[in-house]
């Protein structure tokens, strides 16, 4: 059942975002599996350019695998975690089954309009975005408030500026330690040619 | 003397040219109750199977499509509003009663599909003609299935693909109560609904009697096609099969 369902709404997203078709069309009838632990998913690209969870008797032409860690920061927008990913296989297949994975959206206002018709479905769709939006103003407030009162009142957090620093007297006791190491390294050397005469 | 080849029929084992007659039987007895009962006996999901089956089919329009025994036409339909006006679907069945249900229907729909009465053992199109054959709830009637693979992958185009949707082996532990819905229950709602047990008792029989996934796998894989893939449904109570043909 759960494979019927995803195929579904997989094949509905695509409908919505015609140029992910033409995208997956090169691909047709190869099959990609997600590693994203504990879960596995394998899918695969239709005739039609579609997308449909693979069967039981798949063998997978490319397998891309995020450890947990990065999926989190993946959906925090952290781009930089992509270069974490693990790929084997056909790795342009991986990529552009990822990248319309990725930048599919959902048109819920449109979903919504053939149920309960235009302006409804649009003014139910501003409610929600103005939701949305304002939740995440308000979410970000409240982080940077925890986060003012771990750095200030409880200390939990290090500042940026206080990383920063750390960071930079690091790279200097390592330099002069290097520079301390050279410096015995001649002084020892010396040592040595005087008590050779 | 040598001894007739022999074929199942149900539980029963039978002379191969007879199974044709005998499943032949079956269906002109249910035709004009078919849908009521497969709605009964799944509780509507037969519809859902199907419609998936559609959307694992990659079928697009423009695409030429062979419903082999699809009786009733539900797969054709479903196939005509994808195909389009610019494809084509041709609907066949062995058995006149079933196949003439499935053409008026469509009639009354509006759906332009040819509808032919034709053996799928000896398919009467050319070779690498579809871009995708359907048997839906077909195979186990036939008497032979590797006769009837080998075919459908004939007219197959290459890249084209063979989708197998039929009952199967359903999951271990729901055995017990899938044998008692089917060797109890459902040859009293066929009594009830559509007047004729022995059809229904027959319809659960040969249903145990189809090969399991793998082995359909197998099969599919020995009649040609080059890679196999299948899904089950409803915990393996049917499953569908898709083959490609490359």
């Amino acid at each position: 059942m759960f494979k019927q369902i995803s195929t579904r709404i997989l094949n509905h997203l695509i409908r919505q975002n015609a140029w992910a078709r033409a995208l997956l069309l090169p691909y047709a009838g190869k099959t990609v599996r997600f590693n994203i632990v504990p879960l596995t998913a394998t899918l695969i690209v239709l005739e039609d350019g579609g997308l449909a969870m693979a069967g039981e008797a798949t063998e997978p032409d490319a397998i891309v695998t995020l450890p947990p860690t990065i999926a989190l920061r993946l959906l925090a927008g952290d781009e930089a975690a992509n270069t974490l990913i693990t790929l084997e296989g056909d790795s342009e297949l991986a990529s552009a089954i990822s990248k319309v994975l990725r930048n599919m959206s959902w048109e819920y206002e449109e979903d919504l309009s053939r149920v309960i018709g235009d302006i409804p479905a649009h003014q139910l769709a501003e409610f929600g975005r103005r939701v949305t939006t304002e939740s995440k103003r308000q979410a970000i407030s409240l982080a940077g408030m925890f986060a003012e009162y771990w750095q200030e009142e409880q200390p939990l957090i290090a500042k940026k500026r206080h990383v920063q620093q750390f960071v930079k007297d690091v790279d200097t006791l390592r330099e002069d330690v290097e520079r301390l190491a050279k410096y015995t390294e001649k002084l020892q050397a010396k040592i040595q040619q005087k008590a050779e005469r | 003397m040598s001894e007739k080849p022999t074929t199942h029929f149900g539980f029963q084992t039978v002379d191969e040219n007879e199974k044709a007659r005998k499943v032949g039987a079956v269906f002109h007895s249910v035709a004009q109750r078919y849908d009521l009962m497969n709605d009964v006996m799944s509780a509507g999901l037969h519809r859902l199977w199907k419609r998936f089956a559609l959307e694992i089919s990659g079928v697009r329009a423009g695409d030429r499509v062979l419903d082999v025994a699809g009786g009733s036409g539900d797969m054709s339909r479903l196939f005509a509003n994808k195909v389009g006006s610019s494809g084509q679907v041709i609907l066949t069945d062995i058995n006149a009663s079933m196949l003439s249900v499935g053409r008026d229907r469509l009639i009354d729909d509006g759906a332009a599909v040819p509808a032919l009465q034709c053996d799928a053992e000896k398919l009467p199109f050319p070779d690498n003609h579809f871009d995708c054959v359907c048997v839906a709830f077909g195979l186990r009637n036939m008497t032979h299935k590797e006769a009837a693979l080998a075919e459908m992958q004939r007219v197959l185009k290459i890249g084209g693909r063979l989708l197998v949707l039929e009952f199967s082996q359903v999951w271990k532990p729901l055995a017990p109560l899938y044998d008692a819905y089917s060797f109890k229950l459902l040859p009293l709602m066929g009594k009830l609904l559509a007047k004729d047990a022995d059809s229904y008792q027959y319809l659960a029989e040969s249903i145990r009697m189809h090969p399991d996934q793998e082995t359909l796998r197998k099969m599919m894989l020995d009649a040609g096609l080059s890679k196999v893939d299948y899904y089950n449904l409803a915990a393996g109570v049917v499953a569908l099969h898709k083959g490609w043909k490359t």
